[in-house]
């Protein structure tokens, strides 16, 4: 009796955080496995190039916990980068100067990014659209937008300065010289800059603070214990005088925020705008990436730390494959695979059984 | 005598209504071809018309496997990827054979038959999460729409599969007939040696693709609307519960369902092999949403029991009409992801709130 209970506790451990488990695992077996991978380097560029998905998936997670599910997030970053983009360069070209280019055009991107979600949150919440339905065609109108907006090229000749703070660092470390902060050391040659360590990229800094007032709100707020409260039992919700609909549409919309952030940051990183290609699967990673941090795609269940622990999971997979030589096409069988592995566990899981019962 | 039935319990609504909203897709259709047939550069000639059966067959396909899917109260996201995948195989398929020395027509036959055995694979697994674990079907769909994404750019090795036997592009390209007014009918082939005049005077009459397409819809509309099976497809999207106490085998029925489409997006593959003489992984990807939006504009409603492949093929129609019509007008294609989007959530709408005009009335 004793025992079971312990192995029944030490399961349920277990089961709860596999997640973690599962990363350190990941981790250590890459490490053995492909020579370059522990370096504190290889560490950083993973979570250079986590930001984007985080962002993606952390707004995922509020509409996942509220018991829905957004497929538009890919394409609505992509027409958000496509849009600010557009605005820098136009106004770069008309001569303002630089820091006016950038922050109109993020802002600006910012705000129209907050239409689809908008859009998406009104059919919802008030028109009882159902949500992969509503924003499947999110996800067409967005993409439509998009490339037509852009004509199906990348958008070029941004400001300069755009690429520069996107792939700055947080400090510089210069054997010999010590650290410098947000700039990097003067007067290094060639040789010189192969040497400089880079520490913490600017743009991982900002996803971090984003993703921890988020995280704040979703744990520590009313707004968070609601939107729990919905995705848990929404007649509950609705008996507690929540106002339903009326939360629903901010969630939509926080998703949205989350993609348009992801988009407006992708175009520092990259110095240019680009639209989000068919087979990129963008939504797929950031459901994933929730689904694997703890979340019930039937709602009521999941946190923003799960969600990065996922979204690292699934980029330290595609790190390390590269790496290794594998085809990195692999990421895409292993995602799915763990989407639907993870679907059926929370569909076989005791506590669901006894929820639903 | 439905009709009258019907239109009797909708008083508030005149039989023209009520008519017009039924078959709005149709009538949408005919509008459409007469806008663009105005506006356009020789849009309604027979070539063009052609052209767009030939457009329209893609989305076709992937849209009778869906219809059955969304008619079963599913819904099946994975069949763009899984057209990449069966394109992928045909293609390997073929280049295999014809490098075992196996004669051109024989080489191709096997391949497309290996690529649509292949593509049975998805559906079944699909189904069985579906049907056996209760997987909510737009997500065991949504992680094969995944799987079959990597999996068929680890066969292509990320690049698109050529070599293929010349005689492919002959058939997928091809025609029925050839005629020359005023000279000769020929069937299938081409005729060689004519004058450059006389070639552009030849008129090729239906497309080899719309007639293979054709042949599996027939087959699977009638199936759908006069056996047994299309009757438990209906009885299981319109109520779960009264399906499995009219003792239909649910389990098995719903993986069936999901064989179905994953089969038709790989025969959807196959002529894609033929038509391009290559097979690529993103031969399909934006298709999805096209045949999603094509089944529902049919008049299928998106929470299951309603729907019928006649109407499907009207929605296809109605895409390739749309996509062919603004290459013709010169704007830019992009804009039909946006039409098509916003008739999604539309149609949606119209099934939600107006339900009499959707539903038919079994």
């Amino acid at each position: 009796m004793e025992a079971s209970s312990f192995s029944k506790r030490l399961l349920t451990f277990l089961g709860e955080r596999w997640s973690a488990f599962f990363l350190v695992f990941m981790i250590f077996v890459f490490s053995l496995v492909a020579p370059n991978f522990f370096a504190v380097k290889n560490f950083s560029n993973i979570l250079y190039f986590s930001t984007t998905y985080l962002l993606l998936a952390a707004g995922e997670t509020f509409v996942i916990v509220s018991g829905g599910i957004d497929l538009s997030v890919g394409f609505v970053m992509g027409f958000v980068s496509v849009f600010s983009s557009t605005i820098m360069r136009d106004l770069y070209a008309l001569g303002a100067p630089q820091s006016v280019c950038l922050l109109a055009g993020a802002l600006v991107g910012l705000l129209l990014g907050l239409i689809p979600g908008l859009i998406n949150g009104l059919l919802v919440a008030r028109l009882r659209v159902p949500p992969f339905i509503a924003t499947l065609g999110m996800y067409g109108i967005a993409n439509g937008v998009a490339l037509n907006l852009s004509k199906g090229f990348p958008i070029t000749f941004l400001p300069p300065r755009a690429g520069e703070i996107g792939n700055s660092f947080l400090a510089y470390f210069f054997p010999g010289r010590g650290f410098t902060f947000l700039e990097r050391p003067e007067g290094l040659g060639g040789d010189d800059l192969r040497l400089l360590v880079g520490i913490l990229p600017t743009t991982v800094i900002v996803t971090g603070v984003v993703l921890l007032v988020f995280a704040f709100v979703l744990v520590r707020t009313g707004f968070g214990r609601h939107t729990f409260a919905i995705g848990g039992n929404m007649d509950a919700a609705i008996r507690a005088g929540i106002d339903v609909p009326g939360h629903l549409i901010r969630v939509y919309l926080i998703s949205s925020f989350f993609a348009s952030f992801a988009g407006v940051l992708y175009v520092f990183r990259a110095g240019i705008g680009n639209f989000t290609t068919m087979s990129a699967s963008y939504e797929l990673f950031a459901i994933a990436a929730v689904v694997i941090g703890g979340a019930s795609l039937f709602g009521g269940k999941g946190g923003i730390g799960g969600t990065i622990i996922g979204v690292l999971i699934l980029m330290t997979l595609e790190n390390g494959l590269n790496i290794t030589g594998l085809q990195a096409f692999y990421r895409y069988i292993a995602t799915g695979v763990i989407l639907i592995a993870a679907v059926v566990i929370d569909q076989l899981s005791p506590e669901r059984e006894t929820r639903s019962g | 005598m439905a009709e009258k039935v019907s239109a009797a319990s909708n008083p508030g609504l005149s039989p023209f209504v009520l008519w017009t909203g039924r078959n709005w897709s149709f009538v949408f259709l005919v509008l459409e071809l007469a806008v663009f047939g105005i506006l356009g550069v020789r849009f309604l000639r027979l070539e063009n018309l052609q052209n767009i059966l030939v457009a329209s067959t893609t989305i076709l396909l992937l849209g009778v496997g869906e219809t059955y899917v969304i008619i079963s109260g599913g819904i099946d996201l994975s069949v763009g990827f899984v057209m990449g995948f069966g394109a992928v195989n045909c293609a390997k398929a073929m280049v295999l054979f014809q490098s075992q020395g196996v004669p051109d027509w024989m080489a191709i036959l096997l391949g497309a038959a290996a690529a649509l055995a292949i593509g049975l694979i998805p559906g079944l697994v699909n189904g069985t999460l579906v049907a056996r674990l209760n997987v909510p079907p737009f997500l065991a769909t949504f992680g094969m729409y995944g799987i079959a994404f990597g999996s068929s750019e680890i066969i292509s090795k990320n690049t698109p599969i050529s070599g293929l036997p010349a005689l492919t592009g002959a058939i997928g390209n091809g025609y029925v007939l050839y005629w020359l007014p005023g000279k000769f009918l020929r069937l299938f082939s081409r005729p060689e040696g004519l004058a450059p005049l006389e070639l552009r005077r030849l008129i090729p009459i239906i497309p080899n693709v719309v007639v293979i397409s054709l042949i599996f819809v027939g087959i699977f509309a009638f199936i759908l609307a006069r056996t047994s099976f299309g009757r438990h497809t209906y009885a299981v999207g319109g109520s779960r519960d009264a399906a499995l106490r009219a003792g239909i085998n649910l389990r098995a029925h719903l993986t069936k369902t999901y064989i179905l489409s994953s089969f038709f997006a790989s025969l959807s593959g196959v002529i894609y092999v033929l038509k391009f003489v290559t097979g690529r992984a993103d031969a399909g990807s934006a298709r999805m949403l096209d045949a999603v939006v094509a089944v529902v504009i049919g008049g299928a409603s998106l929470y299951g029991g309603t729907g019928t492949i006649r109407g499907t093929l009207i929605g296809a129609l109605i895409i390739a009409t749309l996509e062919t019509g603004m290459v013709n007008l010169g704007i830019p294609s992009f804009n039909r992801y946006i039409a098509i989007g916003v008739i999604l959530v539309i149609a949606v709408l119209i099934d939600q709130f107006f339900p009499e005009l959707v539903r038919k009335g079994e």
